[in-house]
């Protein structure tokens, strides 16, 4: 090859190399469009406040305009908030009892409806039902059921004696009715991911297994739970973060206990609501929501690191 | 492909640049909107915003129309307007929407407040002075003690526009049914507790007492601690809560719950709700307020019911608490000075309209007492207090009435925690009374607010 032709070759691939540059270049340009409105979204509407609520951590802040540079008082003060601890404990007694009863549960419901039967589709939908309403409506729902002696609820346990049971008016009863009923509105939607993560495993891993004989536990233990892992983690974090900051524990304790009896229910996403609404400790209530975000920011980061972002052994393959 | 689409709709235009630059725009916008807001908080504005919690539904048809009316007639005369706005009750009360509006500069022109809730916004230093828009002959028209909770160095910070003291309501059925005639009406403690004993069926408590936690449960409280010579907040600086009328009282309350004849949980809106929880037959005796005649008339007319006193511990002084919501004016508003002339006008005048407008207030919107004298006669020659239970009110209630105390949301917030621990936690009264003695004693070592009545 001579070596004008060499040139001529080298040029030409330059000039591909650069249109595909170009085309990336291009390419990257759309998709940051395409993700632009949501990043923009998000800076603004999550980004910032949480930027501005750390900031005001390190204020006191007295709901009228009032600022006053108070430095790390605000995470002091924490440490001897008796209250604040007391709510952390029923955080975790919450979370403790809904993250793993809503798992067990929407996967055996997920289990339930997998396969075809008459009615399957009614079925699923009844399940999924409960996510369709407002919560502060199924909130509401279930005072009338629970009512003391007269709800549909204690008239139901009478007939075994339970009949004079408060099961929001009593404080050791509560926190796990309140368990209860965040289970029932949330294990539709979990049961939906848990159901499209079954549909994906591929069939032949079935038949591979029957033919060796396995037994439906065991096709269960060693086809279909490992094929779910990335699921259920992602199941268990969402569940996790929800159970701790999401609507079912305010919203729920808003309508049904406003944190009684006896602050048996006051969780700590309540309690911080209390200090910001009804005490004005602004700046006290960001500190602990500072403290709330970085506790589950650390805790799902080390369980993303230790899993490999959720995709456990996949990633060594 | 993607570029081909861009380019077809017209987006292939937006550059790196342009996308920075109109980025760069609308950041710089932002502080300019905040420049917007506080030159308007600089002028007066010839609109002023009135929140409250009667909006024009079917619960407070009557009520709202004497807001509209209100307004209405002062928009009719002055260059100032007033537009109400409605908060849902709920959200009034304990919700986000009000302390919201505050945070964030746009807090309401007026609005209403209970007593449990003056220290937090006078301490936050937005309630504006009344006193030079109101008469001496104004002042003076006030029933004695009224006003006290709404001032701070002889200086006037709201204007009540009703009383509304508690008693005890009971069903004329329920009573008939457990074969008890007016003549077994509780007197004392012991008393009650044992005809709720008798008038507790299978799916009917003998009586309630509110159970939620929060400023109402404490005003519905506060009673049976005052009745034993106890207070939360005893003088200046000292509480007076580990103290026995607060062990006896705390004590009261849970050995209703523990005797089966008090519910752990009220129905509807809680224990104010006598509609849910009264005429409902869920209870037969229910501790409520004034408010609740009018709750009856409207929505169970054919209901029988009767009104008596609350009762008293052995050796105690009968008391009740008397609540009821006050005007304010918001002294960062947009127009304080107009808004604490509404105030005053609304409340205050003395000539025949505005008699007339309290006495509508307290006699047709609602059933409250009137907080002024004139307007108290006015409604005695109508005969509005002369029979049935507001006579009751008027002739018997009222006479051991104490307004509802102005403490901050911590005291409150210790209270309420004693009372929840003992109601139905089950604690020792003592020990709880104890504790929340020690707390509220170092809030008020370092409390610098105005003083709690």
């Amino acid at each position: 090859m001579s070596g004008l032709a060499r040139t001529a070759e080298t040029a030409a691939a330059k000039a591909a190399a650069g249109a595909r540059s170009a085309r990336r270049r291009r390419e990257a340009f759309a998709a940051y469009l395409f993700i632009a409105p949501d990043v923009i979204g998000l800076l603004m509407f999550v980004g910032l406040p949480m930027c501005l609520a750390l900031g005001m951590a390190f204020f006191e802040v007295d709901g009228f305009g009032g600022y006053r540079f108070v430095g790390i008082d605000n995470f002091a003060k924490m440490t001897d908030d008796a209250m604040l601890w007391r709510s952390v404990g029923v955080t975790f007694a919450y979370v403790g009892g809904f993250v793993p009863l809503s798992f067990a549960v929407s996967l055996g419901l997920a289990l339930l409806v997998r396969e075809p039967f008459p009615g399957v589709g009614f079925v699923r939908m009844a399940f999924f039902l409960p996510n369709v309403i407002s919560l502060v409506v199924a909130g509401v729902l279930w005072q009338f059921l629970l009512v003391d002696r007269r709800g549909a609820v204690p008239v139901l346990f009478r007939s075994i004696g339970l009949g004079n049971v408060s099961w929001l008016g009593d404080p050791r009863l509560a926190l796990a009715t309140l368990i209860l009923i965040s289970v029932w509105f949330l294990v539709g939607y979990q049961m939906l991911i848990f159901l499209a993560a079954l549909k994906d495993i591929p069939q032949e891993y079935y038949d591979a297994a029957h033919i060796d004989g396995a037994s439906t536990w065991q096709q269960f233990q060693y086809v279909t739970w490992p094929m779910l892992r990335p699921t259920s983690f992602f199941v268990a974090i969402n569940s996790t973060v929800s159970a701790v900051t999401g609507l079912q524990a305010f919203d729920l304790v808003y309508v049904l206990t406003r944190g009684g009896p006896a602050n048996s229910t006051s969780t700590l996403v309540f309690y911080i609501y209390q200090q910001a609404f009804t005490y004005n400790h602004y700046g006290y209530a960001a500190a602990m929501t500072a403290m709330v975000v970085g506790f589950l920011a650390m805790t799902t980061g080390l369980l993303f690191a230790a899993t490999r972002g959720g995709r456990f052994d996949t990633a060594t393959r | 492909m993607v570029a081909k689409i861009a380019k077809h709709t017209g987006a292939a235009s937006l550059t790196r640049r342009s996308l920075l630059q109109g980025g760069g725009a609308l950041l710089g916008a932002l502080p300019l909107g905040a420049c917007h807001k506080s030159s308007k908080s600089s002028t007066k504005a010839t609109e002023l915003s009135f929140w409250n919690f009667y909006a024009p539904s079917e619960q407070f048809a009557i009520p709202s129309k004497w807001f509209t009316d209100l307004t209405q007639a002062w928009n009719a005369n002055n260059d100032v307007k007033v537009n109400l706005r409605y908060v849902p009750p709920a959200d009034y009360f304990a919700g986000t929407v009000v302390q919201t509006a505050f945070s964030s500069g746009e807090g309401p022109d007026i609005f209403l407040i209970s007593p449990g809730d003056f220290l937090r916004y006078y301490n936050g230093g937005v309630l504006a002075d009344l006193t030079p828009y109101l008469s001496p002959e104004t002042i003076a028209d006030h029933i004695d003690g009224v006003l006290d909770t709404r001032k701070v160095d002889g200086k006037i910070y709201g204007l009540p526009m009703e009383v509304e003291p508690l008693a005890m309501y009971y069903s004329l059925q329920a009573f008939e049914k457990a074969g008890l005639s007016e003549a077994d009406l509780p007197k004392t403690w012991d008393q009650l507790l044992a005809v709720a004993r008798k008038l507790t069926k299978k799916d009917q408590f003998g009586v309630l007492f509110e159970t939620t936690p929060g400023y109402y449960q404490n005003f519905t409280w506060y009673p049976f601690m005052w009745m034993g010579g106890a207070s939360a907040v005893a003088g200046p600086g000292t509480t007076g809560f580990n103290a026995p009328g607060a062990i006896k009282a705390l004590e009261f309350w849970q050995r209703a719950v523990q005797d089966g004849v008090c519910p752990r949980k009220c129905q509807g809106d809680g224990g104010s709700d006598a509609i849910a929880n009264l005429a409902s037959g869920y209870c037969a005796m229910q501790q409520t307020g004034i408010w609740s005649i009018s709750q009856l008339a409207q929505k169970a007319p054919s209901f029988p019911y009767g009104v008596c006193r609350l009762p008293v511990p052995d050796g105690g002084t009968y008391t009740t608490a008397m609540g009821g919501w006050a005007f304010v004016a918001n002294a960062k508003g947009r127009n304080p000075e107009a808004a604490a002339k509404f105030v005053a006008w609304a409340l205050g005048s003395t000539g025949p309209d505005g008699a007339e407008r309290c006495l509508q207030w307290n006699t047709v919107a609602k059933t409250n007492l009137p907080t002024r004298k004139s307007v108290y006669q006015a409604a005695e020659r109508a005969g509005t207090f002369s029979k049935g239970p507001l006579a009751t009110f008027m002739k018997d209630v009222v006479k051991g009435g104490r307004g509802e105390p102005r403490y901050t949301p911590e005291v409150y917030r210790v209270v309420s925690d004693a009372i929840q621990a003992c109601q139905l936690g089950g604690s020792d009264p003592a020990k709880s009374a104890a504790e929340a003695a020690t707390k509220i004693d170092l809030f008020l070592k370092q409390y610098q607010g105005a003083r709690m009545l």
